[in-house]
């Protein structure tokens, strides 16, 4: 695990594990550069690195005797789901066998009455939620991404509504993991609360396949509410909106989703999404859950709070497809920032501060923003405090890209010193390694000791997570 | 006794009142809340302030000296027993409350807080610490997170580990580390969640900085009695089916409401085979939805009597039988024995048939009280120490209970912890290939093995030595249980 002292294994010694791999799996592992070349990035920055050979268990055995195979060979294992992750963490620093978990995406148990369900790492969650249609119960986790499971567990993934419902560290109850050794364990289950032994639930939730390779989760449900309802807010200035998100917070209205775009992200979204109506303004987007009535009475309450800091009239949506479309909107802003100026790259940051810094440190970072130069929209998940600028460069450009970094080191920086993360739910990867160890410093040393713990030969996706 | 080289330094480095090294002065840290288990320590030590626990703990491991931290005594598996060749590291000196941020809603307080003293600090920001362990009162914030502690409201607000930002804790070898952030997620491994619950394994906390809850507008009681048991735990997996997750759910049988009713008048039908608490918090007008349909569904599930509260101070007086239970059995009974064991819920009504049943083949008491929302039992098992073999016997009938959760498909410990009482139990949850992986997380942090041996997590030969082990034909004892 210590970059240091991995190297790239024997060129021999990998060409007979593909071998072997090859033999066992036949059209289930594949070693054309196009599909390693797929397997070799998510949606951030494309770092080639490729893995040796691909291949498509469709069992916790199969995985389990892979990573035996690579135990033995001391040969890197790199999971995937489908490739969504942004902080370059499926890249195939030092080769190796890229386990792709895309065949083992069944739903293993619903137990409606229990409010909990057992899939396979390669469920996505639309998938999920697609077959929970009819038993009134949903996953309510959304990365905006169609992620998978495995990988949402691996990344500690939250999203729009982790403000009502947490993130995966609250919603996984127990995995299914296959260690560094090759073993099979189980752990955490059924029980709503267990006080034995140490929490390795958690521990794997968000190691980012350093650790061992997830292949199943026992996930939390929760009941389809009884009315659900969307509203748009517009303010004058950028200060109003994130007030607004603070005091909702503090007064505790368990609202499911809150939402926040600067200017320059709903300019985006309208032009993107061809959204009506709205203006270029500072925006909040919002969704109540409840009965009827509670939801009537929430948002009652948000708009009180919203008029005081200059909040426009609420625009609703009740209709499922009129909200579909907003949130859809939402989830493109990515691509509606890219389309301000085509042929641009982008980079995305991720921090996370305190509520009370919430403020603080947007405001701050806009106005670095505006001082770069360079087009930058700011989006994010407010209610907890997690928001996050889409860097546009001219990839060719190494001023703007050095400008764009900048602006990146610096947001982090901004919010580890305000008490907060530099990812608030891409994790490290291997693009914020070096951040990990200013956020958290001696805390660093004991993660390395864990690693070396539980994956003694550094074979478990190495060079990511955990620096060296 | 103390090896008097390392007495004189632990003088150079604490005044002489935080030493205690005389058999007398120890004799009241001599066990925790499970007084089965008692043991001598060589010295207790009460710091103030984190340089001297670092120092303390440079030296106990310098020395070799096993070390046993210690908040306000109230667990319940003996995670506090002393070493006999050891000493205590008492936080109770540390009892700060540092600062409450009332934007954020967190606080920072000093591990040696009580668990109730945050609510009351926090109240005039209307902002409460949503986990409440029925000992709240004493218990401290430090032992909540080395328990990762429960409660009634943990149904909906989560445990100790839910509601715990950042731990900043001493290692044994005395270097300082913070795990977890100010904000709601931090990266990296999720360091903070291994420390809620490692019950004084792998570091001494010394800082904590909690989460808070807006006060909900409004919170409703209600009470809801049956003739049989059985028809209340069927009520239980109607509301939680129901995609109900109340503030929350809570059962009592007829033996408990007879010995907290005479005590506190908390106003439980006496008739009563057993009686639910569902309490629905929120805004008025949730409430008062999510009340009716609770009310619908215990109706429909043969609830015989129903009761909503009406004020505020109806509400407290439900909730006052529920957190009297414990010192109720002590009005009935000489001693009691707590069980914490956890099952699904759809098995409480069968689980609640066995253990009557083995009341009367032991000839003892048991009251069965228990956050039924969790499954989370607490049968309270009544004896009499001086009554020759009651001991034996109330031990005896708490571990058939444990297995019978096991049977079950449950866990050994919904919230208590394993502490010294579970050890063994650990060895039937547990394969080896899993136990390795806990002693391999021991090793990254305390390598010696210094701080609070013997307890959570058994030695492979224990286990071994016990034959609990059983591994037949590659297959695991109970392969579909709970592991960690």
């Amino acid at each position: 695990m210590d970059a240091k002292t991995i190297v790239r294994p024997d060129p021999d010694v990998v060409a007979r594990v593909v071998a072997r791999i090859c033999g066992d799996y036949g059209e289930r592992a594949v070693t054309t550069r196009a599909v390693r070349e797929h397997h070799s990035h998510g949606e951030g920055l494309a770092d080639a690195a490729l893995p040796d050979v691909v291949v498509f268990p469709r069992s916790n055995e199969e995985v389990a005797a892979l990573v035996r195979l690579c135990h033995l060979s001391r040969v890197p294992v790199i999971a995937f789901g489908v490739g969504t992750s942004l902080e370059g963490h499926v890249a195939a620093l030092y080769g190796g066998v890229c386990i792709d978990l895309s065949q083992m995406n069944r739903v293993l148990e619903i137990n409606a009455e229990d409010l909990d369900c057992r899939v396979q790492a390669g469920v996505t969650r639309e998938q999920l939620n697609a077959e929970l249609k009819g038993t009134g119960l949903f996953f309510p986790i959304d990365p905006g991404a169609n992620a998978t499971i495995g990988g949402m567990a691996s990344t500690r993934a939250s999203g729009t509504n982790a403000v009502r419902y947490g993130t995966m560290r609250e919603n996984v109850m127990g995995l299914t993991v296959v260690t560094a050794d090759g073993r099979v364990v189980t752990t955490g289950g059924r029980a709503r609360k267990s006080s034995a032994g140490y929490d390795l639930t958690r521990l794997f939730v968000g190691a980012e396949g350093t650790l061992g390779v997830i292949t199943e989760i026992q996930l939390r449900l929760y009941g389809v509410p009884e009315a659900i309802a969307s509203a748009v807010c517009q303010y004058p200035d950028l200060a109003g909106a994130v007030n607004t998100v603070i005091a909702a917070m503090q007064t505790g209205i368990p609202v499911a989703r809150i939402e926040l775009l600067d200017d320059v992200q709903m300019d985006a979204c309208i032009r993107y999404s061809k959204l009506e109506g709205y203006r270029a303004l500072p925006t909040l987007f919002f969704e109540f859950h409840g009965t009827e009535a509670g939801v009537r009475e929430q948002s009652a309450t948000m708009r009180a709070i919203s008029d005081e800091f200059g909040g426009s009239e609420f625009q609703w949506a009740t209709l499922a497809e009129d909200r579909t479309r907003l949130w859809k909107a939402r989830h493109a802003a990515y691509y509606a920032t890219l389309a301000l100026k085509p042929g641009t790259t982008a980079l995305a940051t991720d921090a996370c501060v305190p509520i009370s810094r919430l403020a603080d440190c947007i405001l701050e970072t806009k106005a670095d923003i505006e001082k770069s130069g360079l087009t930058v929209t700011i989006v994010g998940h407010v209610g907890d405090g997690n928001f996050h600028l889409v860097v546009l460069y001219e990839p060719g450009d190494a001023g703007q890209r050095e400008r764009a970094d900048a602006l990146a080191r610096a947001v982090s920086m901004r919010a580890i010193a305000m008490g907060g993360t530099c990812t608030g739910e891409h994790g490290i990867g291997w693009h914020k390694l070096d951040l990990l160890a200013q956020e958290h410093g001696e805390a660093v040393d004991l993660m390395r000791s864990i690693k070396r713990a539980l994956d003694p030969h550094g074979i478990m996706n190495p060079g990511k997570t955990v620096p060296s | 006794m103390l090896d008097p080289a390392l007495l004189s330094a632990l003088a150079d480095l604490l005044p002489p009142s935080a030493i205690i090294a005389t058999a007398e002065g120890t004799r009241p840290y001599e066990c925790d809340g499970l007084p089965l288990f008692r043991e001598q320590p060589l010295a207790v030590l009460l710091p103030e302030d984190e340089a001297q626990v670092v120092g303390i703990l440079r030296l106990c491991h310098a020395a070799r000296l096993p070390v046993v931290a210690r908040g306000a005594g109230t667990g319940l598996s003996g995670g506090a027993t002393p070493y006999r060749k050891g000493i205590v590291l008492s936080l109770a000196k540390f009892k700060r409350i540092l600062s409450i941020d009332p934007l954020s809603c967190t606080a920072v307080v000093q591990p040696g807080v009580r668990n109730l003293a945050i609510s009351e600090a926090a109240a005039v920001h209307r902002l409460y610490y949503a986990p409440d362990p029925s000992s709240q009162i004493a218990c401290t914030i430090g032992g909540n997170v080395a328990e990762n502690s429960g409660g009634v409201h943990c149904l909906k607000y989560g445990l100790t580990v839910h509601n715990v930002r950042r731990v900043r804790a001493v290692l044994i070898d005395g270097d300082v580390v913070e795990f977890g952030g100010e904000g709601l997620d931090a990266a990296g491994y999720d360091l903070l969640a291994l420390i809620n619950g490692s019950e004084g394994l792998l570091a001494v906390i010394t800082e904590v900085t909690v989460k808070l809850t807006p006060n909900p507008q409004q919170a409703t009681c209600v009470l809801a009695s049956f003739s049989d048991a059985e028809k209340a735990g069927d009520a239980v997996a109607a509301i939680i089916g129901a995609g109900i997750i109340p503030a929350g759910l809570e059962m009592m049988d007829q033996l408990t409401i007879a010995a907290v009713e005479p005590f506190v008048h908390a106003g439980y039908p006496l008739d009563a085979a057993a009686i639910l608490l569902c309490e629905s918090d929120g805004t008025p007008d949730e409430v008062t939805d999510e009340v009716a349909l609770m009310r619908s569904l215990l109706e429909t599930s043969g609830a015989t009597t129903i009761q909503v509260s009406q004020s505020e101070v109806q509400r407290l007086k439900f909730w006052s039988g529920r957190k009297a239970a414990f010192p109720a059995a002590g009005r009935i009974s000489p001693d009691y024995y707590c069980i914490d064991g956890t099952i699904p819920r759809r098995s409480l009504a069968p689980v609640l048939k066995r253990i009557e049943a083995l009341s009367r083949e032991f000839g003892l008491r048991c009251m069965n009280v228990f956050h039924a929302g969790d499954g989370n039992l607490h049968p309270l098992i009544l004896f009499d120490a001086n009554v020759p073999d009651e001991i034996a016997r109330t031990e005896a009938f708490g571990a058939r209970i444990l297995e019978l959760c096991i049977e079950v498909g449950g866990t050994i410990t919904g919230e208590h912890g394993v502490g010294l009482e579970k050890i063994d139990q650990m060895c039937t949850q547990f394969a080896a290939a899993e136990l390795e992986r806990f002693h391999a997380i021991k090793r990254a942090f305390d390598a010696e093995g210094l701080l609070n041996p013997g307890k959570a997590v058994p030695l492979l030969h224990r286990c071994a030595e016990m034959g609990r082990m059983h591994v037949h034909g590659g297959e695991l004892p109970y392969p579909d249980l709970p592991r960690f």
